[in-house]
């Protein structure tokens, strides 16, 4: 397959910049004021899957020691793994507190990186679907925003929680818009408001559970992933 | 021909993708109807026992979804009777029953993708593309059975040392936090140590190569080929609105002419070859067997 993988350097760097600064207005006028409109699943999963190019030329564009790699790599398999070891305790899955706890200690990037991944991989045992890119997004930026937040979030354990409650239900927004639009064709509220009432108990089981893994694990896995990066110089 | 099974997963990721978005995203009840009884094929010969499973729960999906729509939705022509002060609509039914067609058409072609692209196919798909968030997909994806088994061991330790108590959630919580907690720690040492050993066997210092474990040969280029002309016929086919449906107020399926006709047909092709495939192979593979 050597055809598909783009050989010339300055080509690559070229549609790296071309497809973030060209296609996303382009995808976003064609459906809001051209032919495309009214054609809102599509248009919000096109939408989704580009954010998810824009990052991940970002991410390949610049060159990241190994050591950070796996870092990424492991935290990924110990929030898709944690899945598995409290499987015991029904509907408890650490993976957001896995998440937000590698973007504040390691940054946003990996925030970034480590969310969308879990989604990813997850879905490999419980099942691909349209709704994988709007997983991998939406876990993606509550990693993002808890690395941008790193600073006070570290600090205070109020915030941390106050985060985790935030996480569990900006999640069932964010999954719910996509139900809605790809049943309905379009964002009917009452129809929304359906999908958030009937999403309400797991959605507070995802706020309480994030709550309880950030306080029981954000405080020694951030002593760990420190003394590792101090160890060894990340 | 080939089944997408056998063929090269980009053939495969192309075909699945496009059987499943065409309908997806023009709501047209004859491409659903296509889509859905093509995807149930396939997956009925690709597994059958899976099938079964799954089949009784799209259908109810459907009917489910069918059922709620007017429910919400009182735009429409005929009203079918009151309900709550709402009239319940002719039309706003068969929006719910397009729209069951392609939630359950869609959750079918996934449980097939599920069935045949593994994660080595995918990550051999986007690998060439994205080639560092492969790697790191790829030691995620063997680390996961690596502190699976870990966590067992730990486990095991603890109880053995009368650490872990399951009388109630509490205590369970607890215990389960500890093992995570010892799985961290010894799996970022054991990932700086498989750093620190890539980094020694050069990784970084020129371009990466890789293994590929498909090649790509004249048959998946063909199959690539086909796929791409039966997909862009009904994408052109639906885009001049050859395939236009109407719901609302009044529910209009556009005649199309010879162009809907064609573009019917194509989509056929694309739904229906995945499972008439495998199917062949199947056969074949039975008379191969036979003569032993």
């Amino acid at each position: 397959m050597k055809l598909l993988v783009i050989r010339s350097a300055r080509l690559r760097r070229a549609l790296g910049i071309a497809i973030p600064f060209a296609l996303i207005p382009a995808a976003v006028l064609w459906f809001a004021l051209g032919p495309g409109r009214g054609h809102f699943a599509l248009s919000s999963m096109l939408v989704a899957l580009m954010a998810l190019v824009l990052f991940s030329c970002g991410f390949e564009r610049r060159k990241t020691g190994a050591r950070r790699l796996i870092l990424v790599a492991v935290m990924t398999a110990l929030s898709v793994a944690g899945r598995f070891v409290f499987s015991a305790i029904p509907a408890f899955k650490p993976i957001t507190a896995m998440v937000v706890i590698t973007a504040i200690h390691i940054g946003p990037e990996a925030g970034f990186l480590t969310g969308a991944l879990s989604a990813l991989i997850s879905n490999f045992y419980f099942g691909q679907g349209p709704w994988t890119p709007f997983q991998m997004l939406s876990w993606g930026l509550l990693g993002l925003f808890a690395g941008l937040l790193s600073r006070p979030l570290k600090r205070s354990r109020l915030l941390l929680s106050l985060y985790g409650v935030f996480a569990g239900a900006a999640y069932s927004l964010v999954m719910d818009v996509w139900t809605v639009v790809w049943y309905n064709g379009a964002l009917d509220p009452a129809l929304y408001a359906a999908a958030l009432a009937a999403a309400l108990p797991y959605t507070a089981v995802y706020a309480v559970s994030n709550v309880i893994f950030l306080n029981l694990l954000g405080r020694p896995f951030g002593e760990k992933l420190d003394r590792v990066k101090i160890k060894y110089g990340v | 021909m080939i089944s997408l099974r056998e063929a090269n997963p980009f053939a495969a990721f192309l075909w699945l993708m496009l059987a499943a978005g065409i309908a997806m995203f023009c709501l047209n009840p004859v491409l659903l109807a296509l889509s859905l009884a093509g995807s149930a094929l396939y997956l009925a010969v690709r597994n059958p026992l899976a099938a079964r499973r799954a089949l009784p729960l799209y259908l109810a999906l459907f009917a489910l979804s069918a059922l709620i729509n007017p429910l919400f939705a009182h735009n429409g022509a005929t009203p079918l009777f009151v309900l709550n002060h709402n009239p319940v609509t002719l039309e706003a039914l068969f929006y719910g029953m397009a729209m069951g067609g392609m939630i359950a058409s869609s959750l079918c072609w996934f449980r097939s993708f599920q069935e045949i692209m593994t994660s080595d196919k995918l990550l051999y798909v986007f690998g060439s593309a994205l080639p560092k968030l492969t790697l790191i997909l790829s030691i995620a994806l063997r680390y996961i059975p690596l502190l699976r088994d870990q966590a067992k061991r730990v486990r095991d330790a603890q109880r053995a040392l009368g650490l872990f108590r399951e009388e109630n959630l509490i205590d369970r919580l607890r215990g389960e936090a500890r093992v995570f907690s010892v799985l961290v720690t010894w799996a970022l040492e054991n990932g700086i140590i498989t750093a620190d050993s890539m980094a020694a066997r050069g990784y970084g210092t020129g371009r990466r190569t890789r293994y590929a474990l498909f090649r790509f040969r004249g048959r998946d280029a063909a199959l690539c080929m086909i796929c791409l002309a039966l997909a862009s016929v009904a994408i052109a086919a639906a885009a001049s609105g050859a395939l236009r449906c109407d719901f609302y107020p009044r529910f209009r399926l556009n005649g199309g002419g010879a162009l809907g006709a064609v573009g019917y047909a194509c989509y056929a092709l694309l739904a229906f070859a995945p499972g008439i495939l495998e199917w062949e192979e199947n056969l074949r593979w039975r008379a191969l067997r036979s003569r032993i």
